[in-house]
């Protein structure tokens, strides 16, 4: 029993690290944009699928296969930028707030749709990184799983690295400190929004690749992994990559013990999705002034 | 520009009413949705784009106030009329409570939470399966013992008419003023002494109300009820409509509700590909005519008509 | 000078007791004690950051206090919420202007007409007009908000302040940004209200115009009040002057 629940925790970590990647991405796009991105689940969801098909029709090596997601999707996200968003950072625009809201909301239902049509609807498996499994003492977790927690891990080092050592980067932290400061000190400021929506779909993309061969790829898949980012980051992350790994790992490692723990195994996978929306449900009724309590993005 | 309106109107009324006689069942059959689609568009149009509550739960009181009369009906034997105002009842109350608890959350967290709410009732229904069916279904007595579709659609016409007077009251009222007043400005309008926390409330519970009495009759329309009509999905398509028509008006959400059902159908045989085309007519209304389409179409009628005036005034004046 | 009614020596309007604010660490207003009573026309002055907005917002139920008490007309109303003091007839503007903005000029005077009980229609539109004919907006009234100038959301501002019929009006930086012109219209149109008998609290960074307005003078200074009396004292003392000469 033991055992069991040592595995559960550690799948949850591993699941933990993931949410963590999608939520660093949902608070570099609010903490930039200031919109809540309600097609963040999507592009979590086209990323998965963008490394199945570079894999299957392009014969790509599965680990490419996951930078080439996140580059198409950060190229999708930079696109739905371009051609959607821009009114958010126009003077003429009334209301931005709704507008996010409803135009954010409208292209999540534009990608799923779009993925219905062409990937279908039924579940697809891409194949595994790696065959085989970690096996030590009573601790059994699959490389693909493995791979996954360490890659996720990966992005996240790489996304503070860039954060602070990079020009571009370091211009985003002030971008995301105060959008009138950056102006006057003459950095073009739509170049970063594009820059940081792109970049936020690239980690959704990217950790959307390495859930692929674990749970495998729907188009409604990017629901609940959304959920749990927006509690994250708003339980946690609040622009702190620290923070949102921290509050990652616990709704994570919650979310599996829940399910391991769950009385009636019939229906514990189906009210496993129903947790995390709860979740959601507490985090936005005890902590409501959410992700703007805080401007400042800083990343430690 | 009076007259215009009038007898648009107008031939709007009378092919709603005569539309029966002027198609075949299978279209009649569309009507009977079209009616259920117009009376839940609208009425989150009510909610969010008049009182500026955006709540993506809708759906999830649709779902509530059907399954809620079915199961009544089919437990208890009460008449169904009865189940749906049973449904209503529920929907109103729960939809107070979601105001309630909603009060302390503005724009996207108020999005959020309803989404997750939406949600978590549907795995509900989906889960709790010797209650509901779950996923297989749940058969829901009928309203009417015909096979026709024609009561259906009457009532459905009726309903509808009933819930925009409603609806239309309400916005012409007071409360129509502080509804939109807390959409503009919540901090305004409490120190207008506009008591926020109570028509936020009162918003919820209206639109929740309209949702139950929609679903009510979609359920025993359709006979077999799935959780699926509380999907995001479904949300995602009402949205579409009221935006699309105009989100800020409960007219033009109701129009275009009518018309992208009837457009769904007429595309059937594009299959998924209508879904698709919908949501690239929603975004591409939210870029470029943010206050839908009808505005649209109504600013370019007037401003013809200016032109046509404008033309008329000079030429008098040589 | 307009002749102003002797301020009742003990019935406060509104008073603040012990009246503390903390946003985080930092103590924004920091045990107060004001009184106002009917009749007055007060300034309230201090350096930015002094904690008088978060004064005006704790004393008009748009914020609440950590600690202290708050009567209004010698009841308590610490704790109740902006809508209930409009009931009780306290008034306020905002500094940076708040207005129903798709709203027309008169549905955002209607607002807080029609909130008060056993208010008609037909009484409400009439004292709007009748108001927004004070304000000179009266050609305006079906204009949307957003559409006037500055200055005219100003007034519109002030008007629907009006519409509650407030014993005591808060005016948050009411001469901010305003052209000379509108400062003088402003200035009369506060004084043709103070002499149909309504009380002013008036903050502002403009001295020169409060001083041609207001008999007497309160000073913040990081939360405290440190002065507080007829304008010519205020104006000698030394640690007002200090608390300025920082700035």
């Amino acid at each position: 029993m033991a055992g069991y629940i040592l595995i559960q925790a550690l799948n949850g970590l591993t699941i933990g690290i993931i949410y963590a990647v999608i939520a660093a991405g949902l608070t570099v796009i609010f903490s930039i944009l200031k919109i809540v991105n309600f097609a963040h689940g999507e592009l979590y969801m086209m990323g998965g699928y963008f490394s199945y098909f570079a894999i299957s029709l392009f014969g790509i090596p599965p680990l490419l296969a996951v930078i080439v997601a996140m580059l198409v999707s950060f190229a999708l996200a930079v696109l739905v930028e371009r051609t959607l968003l821009t009114p958010l950072y126009s003077p003429t625009t009334e209301r931005k707030g709704d507008y996010g809201i409803l135009i954010t909301f409208g292209i999540s239902i534009f990608l799923r749709n779009i993925a219905l049509i062409i990937f279908g609807p039924y579940p697809l498996r891409p194949p595994s990184f790696f065959s085989g499994a970690l096996i030590a003492g009573p601790l059994i977790m699959t490389w693909d799983r493995v791979f996954a927690g360490g890659a996720g891990i990966a992005m996240l080092i790489a996304l503070v690295w860039f954060m602070n050592n990079t020009p571009w980067g370091e211009a985003l932290n002030a971008v995301s400190q105060s959008r009138e400061s950056a102006a006057i000190v003459g950095i073009d400021d739509q170049r970063f929004y594009m820059l940081a929506f792109g970049l936020g779909g690239a980690l959704a993309g990217g950790a959307g690749a390495l859930v692929g061969p674990m749970y495998s790829l729907s188009p409604s898949m990017g629901l609940i992994p959304d959920t749990q980012a927006f509690a994250i980051v708003i339980l946690g992350g609040m622009g702190s990559v620290a923070g949102s790994i921290i509050a990652g790992l616990l709704i994570g490692v919650s979310e599996s013990m829940f399910v391991a723990l769950f009385p009636d195994p019939s229906r514990s996978l189906t009210y496993a999705q129903a947790f995390s929306l709860v979740i959601l449900m507490i985090v936005l009724l005890v902590r409501p002034t959410g992700l703007f309590g805080r401007v400042h993005t800083s990343m430690e | 520009m009076r007259a215009l309106s009038w007898c648009g109107g107008l031939a709007l009324v009378v092919a709603i009413l005569a539309f029966p006689f002027l198609v075949n069942a299978y279209w009649l059959s569309v009507g009977v949705l079209a009616m259920f689609y117009a009376i839940v568009a609208a009425s989150w149009a009510l909610l969010a784009g008049y009182a500026g509550q955006f709540s993506f739960g809708h759906m999830a009181f649709v779902s509530l106030g059907a399954y809620t009369s079915g199961l009544l009906v089919k437990w208890f034997g009460i008449p169904v009329p009865l189940g749906m105002i049973a449904g209503v009842a529920i929907c109103a109350a729960v939809g107070s409570g979601v105001g309630f608890v909603g009060l302390r959350m503005r724009g996207p967290y108020l999005a959020l939470f309803t989404v997750a709410f939406s949600e978590v009732l549907r795995i509900v229904f989906v889960s709790e399966v010797e209650i509901t069916g779950g996923s297989g279904g749940l058969e829901v007595s009928p309203l009417f013992h015909t096979r026709s579709d024609l009561p259906y659609y009457y009532l459905g016409v009726i309903l509808l008419a009933a819930s925009l007077a409603v609806m239309l009251a309400l916005v012409a009222s007071r409360w129509g003023l502080f509804f939109r007043a807390i959409r503009e400005n919540e901090d305004a309008a409490a120190a207008g002494g506009v008591k926020v926390m109570r028509f936020r409330v009162l918003a919820f519970a209206i639109a929740s109300a309209f949702a139950g009495l929609g679903g009510g009759y979609f359920g025993h329309y359709i006979g077999i009820l799935t959780p699926d009509i509380g999907s995001v999905d479904q949300m995602g398509l009402v949205v579409a409509m009221a935006v699309i028509g105009g989100a800020e008006s409960i007219i033009a959400a109701t129009i275009g509700a009518l018309g992208l059902e009837f457009l769904v159908e007429a595309l059937r045989s594009y299959g998924q590909w209508r879904l698709v085309l919908f949501g690239a007519l929603l975004l591409l209304t939210m870029r470029f005519a943010r206050n839908g389409l009808l505005a649209l179409a109504w600013d370019q009628v007037r401003r013809v008509d200016r032109m046509r005036t404008g033309k008329a005034a000079r030429e008098v004046a040589e | 000078m307009m002749p102003v009614p002797p301020a009742a020596a003990t019935a406060c309007l509104i008073e603040a007791r012990g009246l503390t604010k903390r946003f985080g660490g930092i103590i924004a207003v920091n045990a107060l004690e004001f009184a106002v009573h009917p009749g007055e026309l007060v300034g309230l002055i201090g350096p930015n950051g002094s904690g008088k907005t978060t004064t005006i917002n704790m004393l008009t139920g748009h914020s609440k206090p950590a600690s202290g008490e708050i009567y209004v007309r010698g009841r308590r109303a610490d704790g109740l919420a902006a809508s209930a003091f409009a009931a009780l007839h306290v008034g306020r503007t905002f500094q940076i202007t708040q207005l129903f903005s798709r709203m027309s000029v008169l549905e955002n005077m209607l607002v807080p007409g029609l909130a008060r009980p056993h208010s008609t229609r037909s009484a409400v539109t009439h004292a709007a007009r009748q108001h927004l004919e004070f304000l000179g907006l009266a050609a305006l009234e079906k204009l949307q908000a957003k559409n006037l100038s500055g200055g005219q959301q100003k007034l519109l501002e002030l008007g629907r302040a009006l519409m509650l019929d407030p014993d005591i009006l808060f005016l948050d930086e009411p001469f901010a940004g305003v052209n000379p012109f509108l400062r003088d219209e402003i200035i009369v149109l506060v004084q043709k209200l103070h002499a149909q008998g309504r009380t002013f609290v008036i903050v502002d960074h403009d001295i020169q115009a409060l001083q041609r307005l207001v008999l007497r003078l309160a000073v913040m200074s990081r939360g405290q009040k440190i002065a507080d009396g007829p304008v010519a004292e205020v104006r000698e003392n030394q640690e007002v002057l200090r608390a300025y000469a920082g700035i």
